[in-house]
């Protein structure tokens, strides 16, 4: 437990040197890796989203699965999506190879251990759910065959925010594959003073970057949050919370039963990130908002801000005046 | 309201109605119940009046809701109440213009207050308070006009407002926002209000349970200090007339001259009827001679007061003490001795009264002509009943000279002139008063001394000489007050208003002074105060007498007599040697504003006769037969009371007989064994009666009643028994009547009302008493966290931290550690490991739970000192906040 934490301890502070001010979303991001999850991030161009992936795959040495990578560390790929482009270009096509006299298959940028997918709803449906079976299924088919992808494969979506023009926005169910929404936002002032200050130093860091953590390191964290203890009162706490975005009047579609386990899993990984072996209630009042606002449609933009918070805070005042419960 | 659609806006004004007006309009349609009891002159539907009442509130609320200019739109009511009145007075033909501008005034002035109301709500946050306080007032006063009230009908009356009082106060603090609208939101919202609907039946039920013997014995208390106001002497009898004429303002004993003008300048509050007299009197001509009705002497002039007073030891007084209210239904007083005491034996009468009071009258008092010796209680019929409460026939011992057409009304017919000069003719027979006791004279003749007093005295007899005869005096003193100045115009003038002086201070008799000397204006205590003065210094015997002026209106109904507040009169009484005393009323008419006398209204119909009444103990009762068995030992019989030598016990058929209770109907279930009965068959052909017989026992008459006795009205007098078994011993069967006067009932309820915001202000002391003390209790190391952490939220709310979407731990890591410097934080870490990871409690963990429970008084004096802190306990508001889940806000971005 102490091992697993020191560990998690040192890919943050290694993530920290070169992602500057923005602690809690690497949290988010290292949360979603060790819950086996993907995350989508929808911000401004600009704020950091490749560099975070980049730095995320190269903390980690190479995977059991050989996947190149140039710079060291597990392989990771970046995909900019644009309206033309096709789903082969993903996961890559049969070519004909002449000396074998045969169609060889050359695989696309999929295949690897981390993915930056960027701009996922300038592409058009088609590539997207080609993106999405290798997310939800951990498999890519092509034609006959059907290649398995590593256990360690994740997503870090971006996309634009949904006012912006030329996109395809993602419909519900796709949404719902992804463990997390978060938003990166600007830096601080004190921060982004920081950063022009030593940009020269951040840079060269980039490619400096130290492989922390070990490929199985990360495999043993996955399973290490999985053993979090979370407390039934906070299991019920869940339900109730899923439970209330069903009932809600303004709510038009609550969580799904996939989004509360999503909820439970995160919520395990977060406790972990947090140095904690237990989930707290703080836990589901913070992990809310990115785990589960994204699943729900609302019938207005007033209840799109309240809603969800209304019905977390009520859960979490009560279980904070809920005493403590006697072992049975 | 602004930033929302209208559709949102009318969303919110819609559940307004449901939540604020809603109610408001069955508290008022309570409150109106309740005046209407009490007030029948409103008597025209409580549902209509309802009606009106929530238009007016609804129509306001909703204007205003959106924002209505209340000054405009109380001048376009204004216009529109003004146009419909005239409307209204213009219809033509067969509509009752009197009735429909009657009920259309009380209407409008109905929902001219809904509309206030509604107002009131929609503008103001702390309109609630106003509402209450007003309610809570009206309903006190219709409580307090109510006789026989137990203590029980009071909380009865005031629970309602009181409710409403509470439920609005609930509720004001959620109606500053808008309201939001989910499932969840409107079940939690019906959940406290069954909550607090619940917790208001607990109250009451606390209340009755606990109170219950307390509220018995206060209420035996009230009913007997009651009691004890009217057994004390007649000089200490509480004058409770509520008279705005000026007259009969309230002093602990008498009349005083003193300054009512600000009492007075209304005129429409004297429209009450008062009551309604059948007298008995007539001219040898067959037409109606009236006779005031008097009812007190007030015959000592107290100098240190200046005041006119009633006094205990008065020679030869012929005041009938006695109290109607208490007489039992069909009883009788008599005291013979007034008939000497009149000191009177020429031209006397005996004259018969039914005086008929309406609610308006103090009831504690006989009103009846001049020397009543007898009285009678009697029924009154149920179609009456509504505006007459009470009734009781008098006969009085009355001079055939005296009338009500003395001096003012000489004008109005020869014939009246003549019997004016026959009995100036008359009365000028008696030329001094040598044959009378000089004890009698020189009572009434005292006359105080002092300057103001000498120049009235001088005045006097510049009038006329001390030999002259008494009747050449009295009309001296008339010739004076009805002098005219070289225009032909009076000199004195009759007016509510008497003088510019306002000042309550000044002395009555500066005022006399005033009136005689320099102003000539005032009303007609002026009048008999400066007559009695007058007539006292020439040596003339002269008492000051109140009561009522009697008007002869209408012929319609020959011999009846309406009262209202206005005719409220006083005048002097002149004693005369063998004829007794004479009406002499020197006030002079009010030339310049003789109002539209009211008409009299229609008699009520005269009972029927009583063969038999009894004064019985119900035995027992048999619903399905429709009879009980009575015991009695009192009856009258045959319009003579009669005690029995023994009780006797007989079968009373009550199939066909009216219940009363309270003068309310009821039925024959309402009675239980022991109660105290009056039953009274009536003079019937159909039935047998027995007829007394001259030297036949009683007894023996008794036995041959019919048996069953048919019993044609029962009054439920008492479920008291100790009540009746006291009253036996006594001859004249005084229950003792429960009068709570509004004093009494302020202060139970002030009382109640106090408690209950002692309590409540005292509550967040109490439950921090409450924490602390768990806290203490708690033994073991996890129970021990968590108390002590309920403990620490409190006490960190009531310090002015409070908490609010935040969860505990965020609130301890921003909020508590920067501002305290204590390790809340860690703590709370701690608990949550506690709590949520089900592990035990190592040493660390009890140090920092020993830490923070040391640490946490210190820091909490040192950021707001001692007295600060302590002074946090009394903010309810905030105890109370902390009971409620925390308010929303709004997500933070993502």
């Amino acid at each position: 437990m102490s091992d697993s934490i020191s560990k998690l301890k040192t890919l943050i502070a290694n993530i920290e040197t070169i992602i500057r001010g923005k602690p809690q979303e690497i949290k988010y991001v290292v949360t979603a890796l060790l819950a086996r999850g993907h995350v989508l991030i929808e911000d401004n161009p600009g704020a950091g989203k490749t560099v975070l992936a980049k730095t995320l795959a190269q903390s980690i040495s190479e995977g059991a699965i050989d996947f190149h990578s140039p710079q060291g560390g597990v392989a990771f790929k970046r995909i900019q999506f644009t309206p033309d482009l096709l789903p082969m270009d993903l996961i890559g096509s049969h070519i004909y190879d002449e000396t074998k006299k045969d169609f060889v298959f050359k695989k696309g940028p999929l295949f690897t251990h981390v993915l930056l997918a960027d701009e996922i709803n300038r592409a058009s449906p088609k590539v997207q759910s080609a993106l999405l079976e290798c997310m939800a299924e951990n498999q890519i088919s092509a034609g006959d065959t059907t290649f398995q992808l590593d256990p360690f494969f994740f997503t870090i979506a971006t996309q634009n925010p949904i006012e912006m023009e030329g996109t395809y926005p993602l419909p519900a169910a796709q949404l719902d594959r992804f463990y997390m929404k978060i938003s990166f936002g600007y830096v601080s002032e004190e921060v982004e003073l920081d950063i022009y200050t030593n940009y020269l130093t951040i840079n060269n860091g980039k490619n400096t970057i130290k492989q922390v953590l070990a490929y199985n390191d990360i495999i043993h964290l996955q399973q290490e949050a999985e053993k979090v203890y979370i407390h039934p009162e906070l299991i019920k706490g869940v339900v109730h919370i899923v439970q209330g975005t069903r009932k809600h009047q303004e709510i038009a579609l609550g969580c799904s039963t996939r989004g509360g386990i999503t909820f439970i899993k995160c919520l395990k990984a977060w406790a972990l990130v947090n140095q904690r072996d237990y989930v707290i209630e703080d836990d589901l009042r913070t992990l809310a908002q990115p785990v589960l606002h994204h699943r729900l449609i609302f019938r207005n933009r007033e209840a799109a801000r309240t809603a969800l918070s209304q019905i977390v805070d009520a859960e979490v005042n009560k279980l904070s005046k809920m005493g403590i419960q006697s072992k049975k | 309201m602004d930033g929302f659609s209208a559709k949102q806006n009318f969303q919110q004004l819609l559940i307004r109605w449901v939540l604020v007006v809603v109610p408001t309009i069955a508290i008022g349609y309570v409150t109106l119940r309740f005046v209407n009891f009490s007030y029948t002159a409103l008597n025209s539907g409580i549902v209509s009046q309802t009606i009106y009442f929530s238009f007016g509130l609804l129509l306001a609320y909703s204007l205003y809701y959106y924002g209505a200019r209340w000054v405009v739109s109380l001048i376009v009511l204004w216009l529109a109440y003004l146009l419909a009145g005239r409307i209204i007075s213009r219809l033509p033909g067969e509509f009752d213009v009197f009735y429909a501008t009657a009920r259309f005034q009380l209407y409008s002035t109905l929902f001219i207050i809904g509309w206030i109301f509604g107002l009131l709500l929609a503008k103001l946050r702390w309109a609630h308070f106003v509402l209450f306080g007003l309610l809570t007032v009206v309903t006190l006063i219709s409580i307090s006009d109510t006789i026989d009230v137990s203590l029980s009908y009071i909380l009865l009356h005031i629970a309602p407002v009181m409710v409403y009082g509470l439920y609005m106060l609930f509720l004001s603090p959620v109606l500053t926002e808008r309201i939001e609208i989910s499932a969840k939101k409107s079940a939690k919202f019906l959940v406290r209000i069954a909550l607090f609907v619940l917790l208001i039946l607990l109250a009451l039920f606390i209340t009755e349970s606990l109170f219950s013997g307390n509220l018995k014995a206060v209420e035996k208390e009230l009913a007997a200090r009651g009691a004890k106001g009217k057994d004390g002497k007649g000089g200490s009898n509480k004058d409770n007339y509520d008279d705005r004429n000026g007259l009969m303002e309230k002093t602990d004993d008498g009349y005083r001259l003193k300054d009512t003008m600000r009492v007075n300048s209304k005129m429409s509050s004297s429209d009450k009827l008062m009551f309604c007299a059948r007298l008995d009197n007539y001219f040898p001509d067959g037409s109606p001679a009236p006779l005031y009705f008097v009812y007190h002497y007030l015959t000592r002039y107290d100098p240190a007061k200046e005041s006119f007073t009633r006094d205990v030891n008065v020679p030869s007084l012929d005041e009938l003490d006695v109290d109607p209210a208490r007489l039992p239904m069909y009883y009788s007083f008599t005291d013979t001795s007034i008939l000497r005491k009149a000191m009177a034996d020429k031209f006397r009468k005996i004259t018969e009264a039914s005086v008929y009071l309406s609610e308006n009258t103090w009831k504690h008092a006989v009103l009846s002509p001049s020397s009543a010796f007898h009285i009678q209680t009697i029924p009154v019929e149920k179609d009456f009943q509504k505006t007459f409460l009470s009734a009781y026939k008098t006969y009085s011992f009355t001079s055939e000279l005296n009338n009500a057409y003395f001096v003012y009304n000489i004008s109005a017919s020869p014939m009246l002139e003549k019997i004016q000069a026959q009995r100036n003719e008359e009365l000028g027979k008696i030329k001094n008063y040598n044959r009378v006791s000089s004890q009698f004279v020189s009572y009434y003749t005292a006359y105080p001394t002092g300057a103001i007093y000498d120049s009235i005295s001088k005045l006097a007899f510049s009038l006329s000489s001390k030999e002259a005869r008494p009747i050449d005096k009295v009309l001296a003193v008339r010739d004076f007050f009805l002098k005219r100045n070289e225009n032909g115009k009076r000199i004195f003038k009759y007016s509510l208003r008497a003088g510019a002086i306002d000042d309550p201070n000044i002395p009555s008799s500066k005022m006399l002074y005033n009136f005689l000397f320099k102003t000539h204006t005032g009303y007609c205590t002026y009048y008999a105060g400066a007559s009695l003065f007058m007539l006292r210094a020439l040596g003339v015997p002269t008492r000051f007498t109140t009561g009522f002026a009697t008007i002869n209106r209408s012929d319609k109904n020959k011999g009846w007599y309406w009262f209202y507040a206005s005719q409220a009169h006083a005048w002097t009484q002149v004693y005369f040697p063998e004829y007794g005393w004479m009406d002499f009323d020197m006030t002079i008419g009010n030339e310049e504003q003789q109002g539209a006398p009211k008409p009299d209204g229609t008699p009520p119909l005269p009972p029927p006769e009583p063969w038999l009444v009894l004064s019985a103990k119900a035995e027992t009762i048999d619903l399905k037969k429709k009879q009980l068995t009575a015991s009695f030992k009192n009856l009258i019989f045959q319009n003579t009371p009669y005690e029995l030598n023994k009780i006797f016990t007989r079968p009373v058929d009550a199939s066909l007989c009216r219940v009363l209770y309270n003068k309310r109907d009821t039925t024959l279930a309402a009675i239980s064994p022991g109660d105290s009965l009056i039953i009274v068959s009536y003079k019937d052909e159909a039935k047998q009666i027995p007829q007394p017989q001259a030297g036949v026992a009683i007894e023996s008459q008794v036995e041959k009643f019919p048996s069953p006795i048919i019993a044609d009205e029962i009054h439920i007098r008492g479920k008291e028994k100790q009540a009746a078994k006291k009253d036996t011993a006594k001859k004249k069967n005084n229950q003792p009547e429960k009068k709570i006067t509004l004093k009494d009932i302020a202060w139970v309820s002030g009382f109640t009302l106090g408690s209950a915001l002692l309590l409540l202000l005292l509550f967040p002391l109490l439950y921090l008493t409450y924490r602390t003390i768990r806290l203490a209790l708690a033994s073991k190391g996890t129970a021990k966290a968590d108390q002590l952490y309920r403990a620490t939220l409190y006490r960190l709310h009531m310090a002015g931290m409070e908490r609010e979407t935040e969860t505990p731990l965020e609130y301890a890591e921003k909020k508590i550690d920067p501002s305290l410097a204590i390790n809340f934080a860690g703590f709370m870490k701690m608990y949550l490991r506690l709590k949520y990871a089900q592990r035990n409690l190592s040493e660390e963990d009890n140090r920092q739970i020993n830490q923070l429970a040391k640490e946490i008084g210190p820091a909490l004096r040192k950021k707001n000192g001692f007295i600060k802190s302590f002074i946090n306990y009394f903010k309810v508001g905030r105890a109370i906040r902390y009971f409620q889940s925390p308010t929303e806000t709004e997500n933070p971005t993502v």
